[in-house]
């Protein structure tokens, strides 16, 4: 009696187990296979360099385009409403929609540009419409008065046609590019100021000729060598 | 609105001094010439007030010798 | 309202200055204001524009450069030039203020007691001469040696051959191109027997894929892929970036591979075997025009002394080439390339697209390369394999970085073994040149001796005693740079070196000799698309600076070899070349004569019946086309092309536990090679002053680096200390690391390995083992 017992207590045991087990088992065939994600696309894309291309699809656009002579933005108005030269521009007109954020508010004019009866101008181009949350940075003027008078000094802002080292040679890039790395965006189409519209808007890659003049080159002594100097 | 034109005589060999001197101005616009001691300013100021602050700053302007004006115009206030 | 404002108050202003300005002149007529608009550009009508090519890189741009008051002021790209039609690039615009850095050298100076004092040329010369012979006299002929460049004009190189090979009968000729271009040499040679391009730069015109194999183009040969991105705007090409890095013109182009390096060799073959199995082999082609063979593998990787590679070349068919191939599928190339079965599959199907026409474009990544023969050969296996080679846009490309590397090293020959035509080892070829040269033929040795690695470590061994090095620096350039800075500095050595500014080449000088540079002397270069052109001087050279070929020729005169060194001085450029086209009077190489050069941006050999050949071995444009068939590849006896079998091979160093990353070295767009020149053109240094470190963003986050932070690189050779750059101009695979080689203050050639291609003897500068710490 006690072996039968003990023969079936076992078998119940094992039972249990099987079940147990084969529970397990059950569950984890129905989980979803995990497959550990790993970076596997190690094609980085370089900001500084990528975006100089971004326009470069509307490039022969820009080329074939006729002036309008009567609606050119100059220099003078694309500092005005900065606060200094590299500020993100103030929104010169009132906004559609106060609540937005900006995204497509903002881009359906300021992506491509383009002609708009009610300001009579072109609206300008945005070199970064990836960055979609706009009135962040850029804010409407309500007022022109204000509150208490304001000592900051407005920094002179770079002059165009002053910056190529030999007559005729490619001017150097005499701005910061942080978020304005799509040249295209600002120096082609009918809202680039005229004093600093490209003349060739189909050469594309900009930086073969331009290079940027804002390093602070540390005078590591002129290069002077050693048989130079006892050469006197 | 006045708009004015002067040339500007600077002190023998303070002519780069002037330049900076008048260019840091805001109402002013400096041409120099190229190959003389001589340089163009315009001034643009809104109203006869400004102008007349503006004249007491030239004024005190160390390197300038002479300021001789050429032409002035005055836009009409409409606009 | 607000724009008519303004517009008005700018007009009252315009009329303001006017007005002033009309004062001013009746008080100082003459006087001069720069119109606002045209600030900082004076009048370009008074100056004096003359054609030239460019200084600096190998694609051989036709530049204009005024002068005014016997000083050259502007440049500007040339329109007529076919070349780059009027477009250059940063370096090119500003290539005339590397005339005139302050520290111009224009006197010789000659070290006595550890101290360089000024001499006139004329002494320099006599000492040069007097150390010549006494070397020969003490250590024989082959103790001295001759090390020039590929920015040696086509003169300059011919001289030197002359004098080394002709006159005093040594092989001691190399030029630095052999750590540039050598690859791209015998890589010609295996595959067609005779060197340089069959297409064009026209090409890039036809084609509707463009493969860059590890060639970052939009920064080293800007003018060419501004080319490329045309054809893009006006016919929607493709252009496909196969690198190692993710650069400007991984950016630009419309996909972006990456692989391991060394893999190339890998993928390559795995392309040729996707192209088998799908059936895009150009069957006629291959059975008229191609042979296929193999020859010997491990070879090894040169690191030792005296090491000798000889290649077996061993005849095979289509059957086991195709057997060969089956290690090569695209599955198993993934594994080892990094790159994605299906990337490599993409790339095959557009190589072996019938109806799209494939140009392929390499330059030191594939000749700086320890199998760089072979990868050459790779790529033009698949260019031979879908017969798109030698047509209108079906073009394997090999670029070059010097503006003479093809017109001098290549086209004249100073390597070790070369003739002007042909080959030392050949009698034939040795007895052609003795005759033109008017030396008894045995004055020519039969037998190669140095080649550039080896020839510096003979002159640490002594084996070399006297070495002469022109417009070259390869106190900057050489691999394992330590070994050899100190071999040179060792006693019993005598170096002059030839050059316009003091390098560190110059610092281990007994002699230098300030040479006049590009438009202060007349001369020729020739360019990637075999295109030679002619530049007249424009200006004087400073103080007592003398073209290189007028200081070759004066110390062969004191020599002894007036007979040979007969030229005139005011037309001696002009009688070299007439005598140098000798040489090449056949219709496969015939050079353009003089007065074509002047009158044009230049001409590409063969040049026959007075027409540049644009596509040689093609009957359609090749006069030199013998066999009556569509295509003549006429380097070899039979006229057939090699399809080559060769496997891949790792580097002879790669990343260990020790040593984890990989380490690269190149270029920028603004720096051009050592940054002699470029670096004291104040734009170019004020864009990029000094070197860096490049690290993948994930391996500076790992290690907390960021932009600007001191990083220590070591190698088995040596350690250097350089700023990172992270996600700058560059962003390099992940354990990769990549310097640029530009800056004498941050030598990275003292820590790369002096492996190289052991059929080709160019060393491998862009893969060893590093270790990265920051400090």
């Amino acid at each position: 009696m006690q072996k039968r017992l003990g023969i079936i207590s076992l078998f119940i045991i094992l039972f249990i187990a099987f079940i147990i087990i084969w529970n397990f088992s059950y569950q984890t065939g129905l989980k979803e296979a995990y497959i550990p994600i790993t970076n596997t696309n190690s094609n980085a894309l370089i900001p500084a360099e990528d975006k100089v291309f971004e326009r470069s699809g509307f490039a022969l656009e820009y080329a074939n385009m006729p002036i309008d002579e009567n609606h050119q933005r100059t220099l003078e108005t694309y500092y005005t409403n900065r606060a200094y030269p590299g500020a993100p521009p103030s929104i010169p007109h009132a906004v559609k929609e106060e609540r937005s954020m900006g995204g497509n508010t903002c881009l359906q004019c300021h992506q491509h540009g383009g002609f708009v009866a009610k300001f009579d101008a072109y609206a300008p181009v945005t070199p970064h419409p990836e960055m979609i949350n706009c009135r962040q940075c850029h804010v409407v003027q309500n007022t022109e008065a204000f509150f208490t008078q304001t000592g900051f000094q407005k920094i002179k802002a770079p002059k165009a046609g002053v910056n190529n080292a030999l007559p005729g040679s490619p001017p150097m890039i005499p701005h910061q590019i942080q978020m304005r790395e799509n040249c295209l965006a600002c120096h082609a189409g009918p809202a680039a100021p005229k004093e600093i519209r490209v003349t060739h808007p189909e050469r594309i890659n900009c930086k073969q000729c331009h290079v940027p003049d804002h390093n602070k080159v540390k005078e590591a002594a002129i290069f002077v060598r050693k048989n130079t100097e006892q050469n006197e | 609105m006045p708009i004015k034109s002067y040339l500007a005589h600077p002190y023998e060999g303070k002519k780069n001094e002037l330049i900076e001197a008048l260019s840091s101005l805001q109402q002013c616009e400096v041409t120099p010439a190229q190959n003389n001691e001589l340089l163009i300013l315009v001034t643009e100021t809104d109203c006869q007030v400004d102008e007349d602050m503006l004249k007491e700053k030239l004024d005190t302007i160390s390197s300038l010798k002479l300021l001789t004006l050429v032409s002035g115009f005055n836009t009409s206030q409409n606009y | 309202m607000y724009a008519t404002l303004t517009n008005r108050r700018k007009f009252i202003k315009k009329m303001a200055v006017l007005s002033a300005m009309t004062a001013a002149a009746t008080m100082f007529p003459g006087i001069l204001f720069a119109d606002e608009q045209e600030k900082g550009i004076p009048d370009h009508a008074n100056l004096d524009w003359k054609k030239a090519p460019c200084r600096f890189c190998g694609v051989g741009c036709g530049v204009l450069v005024g002068t005014e008051n016997g000083k050259a002021v502007a440049v500007k790209g040339d329109p007529n030039s076919p070349v780059n039609k009027g477009l250059c690039c940063v370096k090119g615009y500003h290539s005339i203020m590397a005339l005139y850095g302050k520290d111009r050298l224009t006197k010789p100076l000659v070290k006595k007691n550890g101290k360089y004092v000024e001499t006139s040329m004329k002494e320099a010369l006599d000492l040069v001469a007097s150390k010549m012979k006494e070397t020969i006299n003490d250590h024989g002929k082959d103790a001295v040696s001759i090390y020039g460049s590929g920015q040696w004009t086509i003169p300059d190189g011919y001289a030197a051959s002359k004098l080394f090979k002709g006159c005093i009968g040594t092989n001691n000729v190399e030029a630095n191109a052999r750590l540039c271009m050598a690859s791209a040499v015998t890589g010609f040679m295996t595959s067609f027997g005779i060197d340089e391009p069959m297409g064009c730069y026209e090409d890039i015109d036809h084609a509707d894929v463009f493969f860059l194999w590890g060639n970052n183009m939009a920064e080293m040969h800007p003018v060419l892929f501004s080319r490329l991105l045309d054809q893009r705007l006006k016919r929607g090409v493709k252009i496909i970036d196969f690198a190692t890095r993710t650069t400007r013109t991984s950016m630009a182009a419309d996909k972006s591979i990456l692989f391991k390096p060394q893999t190339d060799l890998a993928v390559a073959n795995a392309i040729c075997y996707e192209i088998i199995k799908n059936g895009w082999v150009n069957t006629s082609f291959v059975e008229q025009h191609c042979n296929f063979s193999k020859g010997l593998t491990n070879m090894g990787y040169g690191l030792e002394d005296h090491y000798k590679f000889k290649d077996k070349p061993e005849k095979i068919n289509f059957e086991s080439y195709k057997k060969f191939l089956e290690e090569y599928t695209p599955e198993k190339v993934a594994k080892i390339s990094g790159v994605a079965a299906k990337d490599i599959k993409y790339m095959a199907s557009l190589y072996g697209n019938p109806n799209k026409k494939v140009m392929s474009l390499w330059c030191m990544g594939m000749n700086q390369h320890s199998r760089g023969t072979w990868i050459n050969n790779l790529v033009y296996n698949i260019h031979l394999l879908t017969g798109k080679i030698s047509e209108p846009g079906n073009s394997p490309f090999s670029l070059t970085g010097q503006p003479s590397a093809c017109g001098t090293v290549r086209e004249v020959g100073t390597l070790t073994h070369k003739l002007p035509h042909g080959v030392v080892m050949n009698k034939k070829h040795r007895e052609f040149a003795a005759k033109i040269w008017d030396v008894p033929v045995e004055n020519i040795a039969p037998k190669p001796t140095y080649h550039t690695v080896e020839m510096f470590r003979a002159l640490d061994r002594g084996d070399i005693r006297f070495m002469w090095i022109q417009v070259t620096n390869p106190m900057v350039t050489m691999p394992k740079l330590k070994r050899y800075r100190d071999g040179v500095k060792k006693e019993g050595r005598f170096i002059v070196v030839s050059d316009i500014y003091p390098t560190p080449t110059t610092d281990i000088a007994d002699v230098i000799l300030p040479s006049a540079m590009w438009i202060e002397r007349e001369g020729m270069y020739g360019n990637s698309e075999r295109r030679t052109q002619y530049f007249e001087q424009m200006v004087e050279p400073p103080g007592e600076a003398i073209s290189d070929t007028w200081q070759i020729i004066e110390v062969a005169k004191r020599l002894g070899y007036e007979k040979q060194f007969y030229y005139k001085e005011e037309t001696h450029i002009e009688e070299i070349y007439t005598e140098y086209r000798k040489h090449h009077n056949n219709k496969k190489h015939n050079m353009a004569p003089l007065e074509v050069l002047k009158s044009q941006s230049g001409a590409m050999w063969p040049y026959v019946d007075g027409k540049s050949t644009k596509w040689r071995f093609n009957a359609k444009y090749d006069p030199a086309c013998s066999n009556g068939k569509d295509f003549h590849f006429y380097g070899k006896p039979d006229g057939k092309a090699i399809i080559w079998q060769r496997p891949y091979e790792p580097a002879a160093e790669e990343p260990d536990n020790e040593y984890p990353f990989w380490l690269n070295t190149g270029r920028v767009v603004e720096h051009w090679h050592t940054g002699s020149m470029t670096r004291r053109i104040p734009v170019l240094h004020k864009a990029m002053p000094h070197a860096y470190v490049e690290l993948h963003p994930d391996d500076a986050k790992r290690m907390q680096i960021r932009t600007g932070d001191k990083v220590k690189l070591t190698t088995r050779r040596g350690e250097i200390v350089l700023p990172a750059s992270i996600n700058q101009r560059g962003v390099p695979a992940p354990m990769q690391v990549f310097v640029p080689f530009f800056d004498e203050h941050m030598l990275i050639n003292d820590i790369t390995l002096d492996s190289f291609c052991p059929i080709s003897k160019e060393p491998d500068y862009k893969k060893c083992a590093v270790k990265v710490e920051k400090v």
